[in-house]
């Protein structure tokens, strides 16, 4: 019974903390930030599997935290105002040739991690770019100057 | 038959053609939201350093009996089965003959975890809502040490005295 409500609660709460932490673009994704969710989860495991290294209790764990991710996602479906707080929502960063300066410090993203993206798509300079998006995803999206 | 519905063009738009779905408004916010959560978890970071929730100097907790017969080094706030240190100490005028005694109520084994005591004692015998231990001491000044690990959460009375002697009553609270 414990074991199941700590790892609910683990989960949720790892959800809530890394919705603060911030989104950065996929592809930008830093060694940093791969510390940050593999030690995240490390030591929220410690606390979540505690002295019950059984087969049941690893079952019971995996089992709550995949309900919690359903009711998660069911729940964010059927209520926009719940995606809104679980994912946020799409941020211009780029628009003709001007910055969203807020939006980039607060998601802290630089010009470079936007250049990267239009790079992908095969443009040159960020003159090229006509409007520069970051997804709920996470993934910058970037619509070139036609 | 798949049920379908027509697309319609809810998608919010900048500058009247580019669908993106943003919400300033929101985003706001959530932004202001963020600074409220990022100040509160800088406040919970400096009371865990300070130990509010065990293991820091505000956890550290010590106790002397009114007469002197005792004192007690322990952890006001504990975490749940996390190992955790309780030190008696006896002044010379308790030991007789070779041998303290200590009357300690049951908390201290049942919620509070007792893992080991050291130096082990004599003889322990339980009644009265406590254990009564007899102890070697051959040189002053004394002390025992109660290795525990907390098995419950919250709040747990702990009294112990040396028999006759004025007793010590303190509160440890546990945290998950």
């Amino acid at each position: 019974m414990a074991a199941v409500l700590r790892a609910i609660l683990g989960y949720y709460f790892l959800v809530f903390m890394m919705r603060i932490v911030g989104r950065r673009p996929g592809k930008q994704i830093t060694p940093v930030e791969f510390i940050l969710v593999f030690f995240s989860g490390g030591l929220i495991l410690t606390c979540t599997v505690a002295d019950d290294q059984s087969l049941t209790n690893a079952l019971s764990q995996i089992v709550a935290i995949a309900l919690a991710h359903y009711l998660l996602v069911l729940l964010r479906w059927k209520f926009p105002w719940l995606s809104k707080i679980v994912d946020g929502t799409p941020a211009v960063l780029l628009e003709k040739g001007k910055w969203h300066s807020d939006n980039m410090a607060a998601m802290q993203i630089m010009d470079d991690d936007v250049m990267a993206v239009a790079r992908d798509q095969g443009l040159e300079r960020l003159d090229q770019v006509e409007y520069a998006v970051l997804e709920r995803n996470g993934q910058i999206s970037v619509v070139p100057v036609e | 038959m798949t049920k379908t519905a027509p697309v319609t063009d809810s998608v919010k738009k900048v500058n009247n053609e580019f669908a993106v779905g943003d919400d300033l408004e929101f985003q706001k916010s959530w932004q202001k939201f963020e600074r409220g959560v990022w100040i509160l978890l800088t406040i919970f970071i400096l009371l865990s350093l300070a130990g509010v929730f065990g293991r820091g100097p505000l956890a550290q907790g010590h106790i002397q009996a009114s007469d002197g017969s005792l004192r007690v080094d322990y952890e006001r706030v504990q975490r749940f089965g996390t190992p955790s240190v309780l030190t008696i100490h006896f002044p010379p005028d308790v030991i007789h003959q070779g041998t303290v005694q200590l009357w300690a109520s049951d908390t201290l084994v049942k919620p509070l975890g007792t893992q080991r005591v050291v130096p082990q004692p004599m003889k322990s015998v339980i009644g009265g809502g406590g254990i009564l231990y007899s102890f070697p001491a051959t040189t002053v000044p004394a002390s025992i040490e109660f290795q525990t690990q907390p098995a419950a959460l919250g709040f747990s009375d702990l009294i112990v005295r040396v028999p006759g002697k004025a007793e010590v009553k303190t509160r440890i609270f546990v945290v998950p």
